[in-house]
């Protein structure tokens, strides 16, 4: 089967011939047949250039010919007076098939480094994955070997509030870890496309509601605002997803500013979509960093000892891709930046009215 | 006499969980029956008769919303559900076969002791659930349909009132978005989720001091909503 990409090529092929074909007729019979020759060989290699190895054949072919019959005396039939143009025709060939092959290696060997490229890449995130995971995991690793073979061993001869001290920082780590552990598996999902969307109608008010419910111990630092519109529109999404999203927009802010600051949660309806934002109003990030900081693996400058794993804003922007919408980062004017989301507005069914209570 | 204590049965198949769990429910009070497979928690069910089955979701043998399933054909004891996060799909199963809340691992005792508390406490309150429902100031009175806020008389519409009543039957515990559907719009509406958000929005507005951090109608992301009145 030829292709319609095939047949384009060998259309190319003519279109060359021909060009070639107009500059002899013009340069004729005023320039050598030699140079005439010069112009088919030149059509053929620009053929060679660009096209796969059929064309390149057809067009070496073609020029042969059309020089045979057009300019090599007898004109107008094929016949040779001269066998010394049968080896102008040869050598066409040879030069048409030597440039395809050449070019056919050169882009073998284009793409094979971009493949490697790309390994590279792989190979990057996945040692920066590594370094993460073994740091991040295993500092509360070691806090929980410490502390619960502390308790284990030296239990009876410890005071009440020492053994409080030991399990509740063997509570804490546990917990942190479980959130590293779950932000990479969460990542994967959303990298290999493991996750399923399900999407329902939702409040946003009532997403931020349980986002701030479950970090209401990691957000008592900061001041929370919330500033959401009455009339905002329900919109369809996976809940779980966005609130995720969100959290990690949030805890972000909490973990770059200093205790104190206040942190706002915005979103307001723009044309048929909404933008979702959350604000800080500390420090501020340099040009490269609004955009960098979604990239996985990226780490801020933390102001307290507590350090994420560098994916909370990797995965908020997948999962708002997932949704059909776009994550980006502002500064704000006078310190501070802000992240925002957008969720697509569909529009809302329809719902019985019920009577006003009497 | 009969045992006073109540009895939790605890359907786990990780050794290291079940021991703790049996430590801080006999340091709590409780007795403990421990069943380390779906099959066998199914039947420890029906032989020793607890007051509250914990069910692991992930168990070898049996899935657990089967087992919750099979628990479900004959008794109406709570069911408390554990699960992993990646789970989230199949902890919807398990509430809409009728387990009664859930925790999700890793968890603190606390947490759990909580909603074991909620959920006994559900089992001996009559099923129409309690009768007046304490918001911080505002009152709701579901048998005479009377609700106040601050001494001041306040509309509630029907619907609101029975999206109250069918949250109230499960005090303190997660009613799935299913259910509440279609307890209150009937069953061809058990989809129809955006209703919900409506009604749960109005109520919030009318008995809650700062209707988007809820302290009384809580939302449970993905799952269903959570009431939880003071005492």
């Amino acid at each position: 089967m030829v292709t319609t990409r095939q047949w384009t090529g060998y259309a190319w092929a003519v279109a060359a011939v021909a060009a070639a074909t107009l500059a002899g007729w013009a340069m004729h019979p005023r320039f050598d047949l030699v140079n005439i020759a010069m112009v088919y060989l030149l059509a053929v290699v620009v053929v060679a250039l660009r096209l796969s190895r059929g064309p390149v054949i057809a067009a070496s072919i073609m020029c042969v010919l059309a020089f045979d019959f057009l300019f090599v005396p007898p004109s107008g039939t094929l016949t040779v007076d001269d066998a010394q143009y049968l080896l102008t025709f040869a050598i066409m060939l040879v030069v048409a098939l030597i440039i395809s092959r050449l070019v056919a290696s050169v882009r073998h060997r284009a793409a094979a480094q971009a493949a490697l490229e790309i390994e590279a890449e792989t190979e990057r995130i996945r040692s920066a994955l590594l370094a993460s995971i073994s740091h991040d995991l295993r500092t509360p690793l070691a806090v929980m070997a410490g502390a619960s073979s502390s308790l284990a061993e030296n239990g009876e001869r410890l005071s009440p509030a020492e053994r409080r001290a030991l399990a509740g920082s063997i509570f804490d780590q546990a917990r942190e870890m479980s959130e590293h552990v779950a932000k990479v598996l969460q990542m994967t999902r959303l990298e290999t496309g493991a996750i399923r969307i399900d999407c329902d109608w939702v409040a946003l008010g009532e997403i931020v509601g349980s986002v701030l419910a479950r970090l209401s111990e990691r957000m008592a630092g900061h001041r929370v605002i919330v500033d959401l519109p009455d009339d905002l529109p329900l919109v369809r999404v996976d809940a779980t997803l966005i609130e995720q999203a969100l959290g990690n927009l949030l805890e972000n802010a909490a973990r770059h500013t200093p205790a104190e600051t206040v942190v706002r949660v915005r979103a307001q309806r723009k044309e048929d979509e909404v933008v979702v934002t959350v604000e800080d109003y500390a420090g501020g990030l340099s040009d490269a960093d609004l955009e960098r900081v979604f990239a996985k693996f990226h780490r801020g400058k933390a102001e307290g000892a507590e350090t994420g794993i560098g994916l909370g804003l990797a995965i908020c922007r997948a999962i708002v891709r997932l949704h059909g919408g776009r994550t980006w980062a502002e500064r704000i004017p006078g310190g501070g930046t802000a992240f925002r989301f957008t969720l697509p507005l569909e529009e809302a069914p329809a719902m019985p009215q019920e009577p006003a209570p009497d | 006499m009969a045992e006073a204590r109540p009895a939790i049965l605890v359907v786990e198949d990780e050794p290291e969980i079940r021991r703790f769990l049996r430590a801080a429910f006999v340091l709590e009070g409780y007795r403990v029956v421990e069943s380390a497979t779906g099959r066998r928690g199914s039947v420890d069910a029906g032989t020793h008769k607890p007051d509250l089955a914990i069910v692991d979701l992930a168990l070898p043998d049996l899935d657990g919303v089967e087992v919750i399933r099979r628990i479900r054909e004959w008794s109406p004891m709570p069911i408390i559900v554990l699960s992993a996060r990646v789970q989230e799909r199949s902890k919807i199963e398990a509430l809409d076969a009728g387990a009664d809340d859930y925790v999700t691992k890793p968890f603190g005792i606390g947490e759990l002791l909580a909603r074991v508390r909620a959920a006994l406490r559900g089992a001996v309150r009559p099923a129409s659930g309690s009768a007046t429902l304490h918001f911080g100031s505002a009152i709701v009175d579901l048998e005479r349909r009377m609700a106040a806020r601050g001494g001041q008389e306040m509309r509630l519409t029907p619907i609101e009132f029975r999206l109250l009543a069918a949250l109230a039957k499960h005090l303190g515990m997660v009613v799935t978005h299913r259910q509440l559907l279609t307890e209150v719009w009937g069953p061809t509406h058990a989809a129809d989720t955006h209703y919900l958000r409506i009604y749960m929005k109005q109520l919030r507005d009318k008995l809650e001091v700062d209707p988007v951090r809820p302290r009384h109608l809580l939302t449970e992301t993905g799952i269903g909503y959570r009431m939880v009145v003071d005492e």
